[in-house]
């Protein structure tokens, strides 16, 4: 061991840092905490119970997300320790596999009664109520960068992207939703 | 302009969302014949009408899926994920 | 008021009057016209030149098929050529310039090109210009550019935004005249999700030209009244001045709404046009007909107009289209125009009906010829008199205006898109949309339906029908009795019109004549393809809206055929031109493509670095520092210091897969060709991956955290590609395997710390034991980090060849950490370094990279043969890799080259002869894959894929730039120019 120790004020820096609230009357962009998103990789055909992938969340609405054939995002706001995550993880196996994508996932919620036609700008889903119910979830493109969508309101989506591309899908959103800031 | 490919997950999605592949061709056996190899790695058919192809779903759910496209009208009779059989279940 | 602006009618405000501006003279229009009404209302019957011939002509239509009244309107980057006058709201401000004219419109000297007529016909281009050919270039094209052509596109960046959006609905309806407004509310009504798209800027389409009255209602008034209620439905979308103008697959439509091209100044947070992507259960197409001019000489003297753009601009915009007018009709239709033209006072000089046997429901005042035809009509720019033949006799009679009526042509255009052909129909004269349509009806007019009545009708029937297979019940709407209702029967075609002396335009807008469809038969070039190419019939903006069945009726009547043996050219999108900025969207510029940011990106832009774009990513290439005046001193720099001290280097974008699962194990050793079964936990491996035909596809490391827990590492440019991959192995070639992928690239700011001083710097933050034998070359674990507030990956591998680790953190951490490295290693001489550095160190040892891994290299071949296994029973590329192409002795393996004299050098790419062979492709043994200045060799070093190359170390060979001429005399050694057994590693 080196008797040469640093015991340094590491800081998180967010990925999304300076970008400001966006909020207009018919449209709001903002950043949410880099808390948790948990990727749980089960066997497509052995599905999880929802209670037993609920009971992994803090337990706020929507924590649970679908993410492709046996697979789900466990998403929240406060960020998870090493030994909580090496808990959780533990808990879901052997069905299932958990990877932390805490820092590797960016969330960002986009809502108000221009919601849906600000997001069909990138995205070919059909986002009307009928067909993407609150609470439903999944993956697209918007616009030219992958995005996973879940809808957690009427009027309220959290779009998650790889940190990689934060910056850059949140100045496209903040484009599209331009001409809802005109007023 | 556009293009739709069904996806089983996930429902219609444009093209750009996805990956293709080629003839969705069985593998052949490690110690299949030479030809049956040849076969495989470079020899298509490449016929007028339906034809199963392997997509992926790449900003998407990310599964294979066969996809069974008119090659003259590209219109998709069919898709599913490649993990299944055509009646739906698990392949072994 | 202006000379030809009725004193009443019409649906402009004429208490909003708009002052525009043409070829810079000022005039007025109300609110509520389009520019070719306020043109017209202005008496300003010359709008243009024509493309070849340079004549003079006026507005022909009021809709999207015009063909002559082509202006560039705008200034500067907004300048947008070819707009259609007809097309074009009017507002304040407006300037717009004819085109086709020099140096101006009522003087052009590009008229003289009638004069040169004779020489100008089809097929000139590849008669009169070719001899001798030296002059094709420099004297006809520029001349013919000159002289033809339309507008003149802006070279001023375009100022506005435009953007792209999908929508999706139950039912898309195409236009919003009769059968469309019906088919809107009948499936709005019953709670559908329903678009309906119109190219006007108003609803309505005919009905706002009609004067017939539904259910006591005029038609605008039932419009107006119908639009509201369709606009207070939640479920209907209404898209106005929005042109649908493709079918694509998937039942999806493309359609370009113009937001803001009705304004002077668009706002800045909008765009000025929209491109939809329109995905319909159902669509129903309600286009309407478009009206088919008539083939007679002069039919394109200002003054000649459709007849029922006569109607639009009377009723509509209540201009006249002159005081003395007559009409050609070969239908019932014309005498609607009759009517209406006697209703403000202006009675026809003449109808003039080709039918022997009219009889027409008309019951006014104007002198009607029947068994007649228009031959001729005179004028220079603006039309004088008509040459009326009956019998063999002619008469001229004095005119201002002459209206064509031609009979329709059902607008088909999308119900083609999708390769289905359009079918002549005898009965109604027209081609028709094919028969076998999926998703799509048609309704209205398009399908031959006559009369508004009948048109309303047909359009809620289709509506409920087509949601009926929706299992949506809807009741079709009614709209009560249509009073004054025209239905016309079907026009007999009068192609050929007897007795013609002057050009009989068929193609306004590319001037083709009759004429030249006649030579291109007499020539052979009769083939309805041929002809379009040789005459160019059809081949203008306007896709020949409105000369394409003219011109198969003329093709059909000079070969002999009906028009269904002539067949249709095909369609294809787009119906009407789409701006280049609304088929970009916003992608373009800075928003062309999204920028991949490495958690890093920030740390290495504040040590000064200089980024390269990797793919999507931003890499750090280098960090030049003050007194640096080449990107080569600090690349020397770089690689000398991590040889001697240490360096940091930000490898976050290669990527990352989490790889789980019980059978991960024997996943792994199927998808690399070396073992991987037996690679115990907390240790990494070399990989390498083939394709099936037995070539490299990628290669990296890939560790086991634990028991069913992998972590694979990918090359940057082929991390998706492997994802894919490794996805399609697990899915598709074993999904029995118990094997879970994710990528988790972005999670982690990973860092190479390399050099000598590697581990010291490294145990400063590191908490468990690094020492050698603690933490050997290719252990790979989960590590704490100061004191456990922080947790990590490190991997003891090294691409430098030195003593060397990958530390991964949490992304968010990844600067801080990578701060308080440099703060701890700066004792110890650490600097950051970039991928140029990166290269050289990785080339120095031999390294291979894509550049070598081209796909066309086998293991064998980069000296990696005892990477694949021979006992493994399966692995991909195990069939293929053992097949004697792949294992000739004399394939290119790799070799290190080094310049004899090291003050020469030589670059990548360059070939590698033997050492007197001369200098052809013939003698090439091979090529320079990668090269670099090595500051520690003292020269340029590369490394080469050479024939036999393995063998042949210390051979002397020359390296030849056949492009550039250079010859370097070099020789081949081994590729691992620094540390050749690799001690380095194992400190």
């Amino acid at each position: 061991m080196s008797d040469f120790r640093i015991t340094p004020q590491i800081t998180l820096k967010t990925a999304l840092q300076g970008c400001t609230r966006l909020v207009s009357r018919t449209i709001t962009l903002e950043a949410l905490p880099e808390g948790h998103v948990l990727h749980v990789l089960g066997k497509p055909g052995e599905p999880l119970s929802m209670a037993r992938l609920e009971g992994l969340s803090d337990g706020t609405p929507h924590a649970v997300r679908a993410a492709g054939p046996g697979q789900w995002f466990i998403v929240g706001d406060r960020a998870k320790t090493h030994s909580e995550l090496a808990d959780l993880f533990a808990a879901i196996q052997p069905e299932a596999f958990g990877v932390d994508q805490s820092a590797g996932r960016i969330r960002i919620r986009a809502s108000g009664p221009m919601v849906e036609r600000m997001l069909a700008k990138g995205t070919a889903a059909d986002l009307s109520l009928s067909h993407f119910p609150i609470g439903y979830a999944t993956t697209t493109l918007i616009g030219h960068i992958g995005a996973h969508v879940t809808r957690v309101g009427a009027d309220a989506f959290e779009i998650m992207v790889l940190r990689g591309f934060a910056q850059s899908l949140w100045d496209d959103l903040a484009r599209m939703s331009g001409e809802f800031f005109e007023d | 302009m556009a293009s739709l490919v069904p996806c089983p997950h996930c429902g219609a999605r444009p093209k750009e969302e996805f990956t293709i592949r080629g003839a969705a061709l069985a593998r052949p056996l490690a110690n299949a014949d030479p030809a049956a190899w040849m076969d495989f790695v470079y020899l298509r058919d490449n016929p007028r009408g339906r034809y199963e192809e392997h997509w992926h779903h790449t900003a998407g759910c990310r599964r294979w899926l066969v996809v069974t496209r008119d090659t003259t009208s590209h219109e998709i009779a069919a898709s599913r994920d490649a993990a299944l059989d055509t009646t739906g279940a698990p392949h072994p | 008021m202006t000379p030809y602006r009725l004193p009443a009618g019409g649906l402009i405000d004429r208490r909003s009057p708009l002052a525009i501006t043409f070829d810079g003279k000022p005039l007025t229009g109300f609110a509520g016209d389009s520019l070719a009404s306020a043109l017209l209302a202005n008496g300003r019957l010359l709008v243009g030149r024509s493309f070849k011939y340079h004549r003079p002509r006026g507005i022909l239509t009021a809709g999207a098929a015009e063909p002559n009244a082509l202006m560039t309107i705008g200034e500067g980057g907004r300048t947008e050529a070819n707009s259609r006058a007809t097309m074009q709201e009017l507002y304040a401000g407006l300037e717009a310039r004819s085109q086709s004219r020099w140096p101006s419109l009522a003087f052009d000297i590009g008229a003289l090109n009638g004069l040169l007529s004779p020489f100008l016909g089809a097929g000139f281009y590849y008669k009169t210009f070719m001899w001798p050919a030296p002059l094709w270039e420099k004297l006809y094209e520029p001349f013919i550019r000159k002289a033809a052509g339309l507008g003149t596109a802006s070279d001023v960046a375009d100022p506005d935004v435009y953007e792209k959006c999908w929508a999706h609905c139950d039912l898309l309806v195409i236009g919003a005249g009769p059968a469309g407004l019906a088919a809107a509310l009948t499936a709005g009504r019953a709670g559908a999700r329903v678009i309906l798209v119109d190219e006007h800027a108003a609803a309505g389409g005919t009905l706002l030209s009609e004067t017939a009255r539904i259910g006591g209602r005029s038609a605008p008034d039932a419009v107006a009244q119908t639009m509201a209620e369709l606009d207070a439905l939640a479920n209907v979308t209404i898209l106005l001045r929005t042109t649908a103008f493709g079918w694509y697959d998937g039942n999806v439509f493309g359609a370009v709404e113009r937001v803001q091209k009705h304004v002077r100044l668009p706002a800045a947070a909008r765009p000025v046009e929209r491109l939809w992507r329109i995905v319909a259960k159902k669509a129903l197409l309600a286009t309407g007909a478009e009206e088919r001019p008539l083939v007679f000489g002069g039919n394109d003297i200002p003054g000649v107009m459709m007849a029922g753009a006569m109607r639009t601009y009377l009723n509509r915009y209540g201009v006249a289209p002159g005081r003395q007018v007559a009409i050609f009709t070969t239908n019932d239709s014309g005498y609607a125009l009759a009517a209406d033209l006697e209703a403000h006072g202006l009675t026809p000089v003449a109808i003039i009906d080709s039918r022997e046997d009219a009889a027409p429901p008309y019951t006014g005042k104007a002198r009607i010829v029947t068994g007649a035809v228009v031959s001729d009509a005179q004028g220079g720019k603006a039309l004088s008199s008509i040459t009326v033949l009956r019998n063999g006799q002619a008469e001229t009679v004095k005119v201002d205006a002459l209206a064509m009526a031609g009979g329709f042509s059902p607008i088909i255009h999308l119900a083609c898109h999708r390769g289905g052909k359009p079918q002549w129909s005898d009965m109604q004269s027209a081609f028709l949309a094919p028969g076998d349509l999926v998703g799509l009806d048609l309704a209205g007019a398009v399908a031959t339906t006559a009369g508004i009545a009948a048109c309303l009708d047909e359009g809620a029937r289709k509506a409920a029908a087509l949601l009926d297979e929706m299992s949506i019940n809807a009741t079709p709407a009614s709209f009560g009795a249509v009073e004054g209702d025209i239905v016309s029967a079907p026009a007999r075609p009068l192609w050929t019109v007897p007795g013609v002396k002057g050009k009989a335009f068929v193609d306004f807008q590319n001037d083709v004549h009759r004429g030249d469809l006649d030579l291109a038969v007499q020539e052979g070039y009769g083939h309805v393809e041929l002809a379009k190419r040789y005459t160019t019939n059809g081949m203008a903006t306007d896709q020949g809206k409105l000369s394409n069945v003219n011109a198969i009726g003329l093709l059909a009547e000079a070969r002999g055929l009906s028009p269904a043996d002539v067949g249709t050219t095909t369609f294809r999108p787009f119906y009407t031109p789409v701006s280049f900025g609304a088929l970009a969207g916003a992608h373009h510029g800075r928003d062309f493509q999204p920028v991949r940011r490495s958690p890093l990106h920030d740390w290495a832009r504040r040590l000064g670095a200089t980024f390269v774009e990797t793919g999507l990513w931003y890499r750090s290439s280098f960090f030049p520092r003050a007194g640096e005046t080449t990107w080569r001193e600090s690349v020397d720099r770089e690689v000398l210091n991590v040889r001697a001290h240490a360096g940091l280097c930000d490898v976050s974008m290669l990527g990352k897969i989490e790889i789980c699962g019980r059978d991960a194990a024997e996943f792994l050793n199927r998808v690399y060709s070396n073992a991987f079964l037996k690679l115990p936990v907390g240790k990494a491996r070399y990989g390498l991956m083939l394709r099936e035909d037995g070539m490299i596809y990628d290669d990296g490391t890939t560790s086991r955290l634990s028991e069913n827990h992998y972590v694979m590492t990918t090359t940057t440019a082929y991390a998706a590609g492997v994802m894919n991959h490794l996805e399609f192995c697990a899915q598709v070639l074993w999904p029995g395997l118990d094997v879970r992928l994710a990528s988790s690239t972005d999670q982690w700011a990973q860092m190479a710390i390399a050099g000598p001083k590697a581990r010291l710097i490294l145990q400063a933050i590191v908490d468990e034991d690094l020492s050698n034998d603690a933490f050997p070359f290719l252990a790979a674990r989960e590590v704490s980090l100061f004191g456990g507030a922080l947790h990590g990956r490190l991997f003891r591998i090294s691409f430098s060849g030195e003593l060397a680790y990958e530390l991964a953190v949490p992304a968010g951490y990844g600067e801080s950490v990578a701060e308080v490295l440099m703060e701890a290693g700066a004792p110890h001489g650490i600097q950051p370094y970039g991928v140029e550095a990166l290269g050289v160190l990785r080339i120095e040892k031999g390294h291979v990279t894509h550049n070598e891994i081209n796909g066309t290299v086998t293991a064998a071949d980069l000296g990696f043969g005892k990477m694949v296994s021979a006992t493994k029973p399966d692995f991909i590329g195990k069939a293929m890799v053992g097949r004697p192409g792949l294992v000739d002795p004399e394939r290119a393996q790799l070799v290190g080259v080094l310049p004899l004299d090291p003050k020469t050098s030589f670059r990548t790419g360059s070939h590698i002869l033997a050492r007197d062979a001369a200098a052809t492709l013939e003698n090439d043994q091979g090529y320079v894959t990668s090269s670099a200045y090595s500051p520690h060799v003292g020269s340029t070093i590369g490394l080469a894929l050479v024939t036999r190359g393995a063998e042949r170390h210390g051979e002397a060979v020359m390296i030849w730039n056949g492009i550039r001429n250079e010859f370097t005399p070099g020789r081949l050694c081994d590729p691992v120019f620094l540390d050749p057994g690799h001690e380095k590693l194992h400190v």
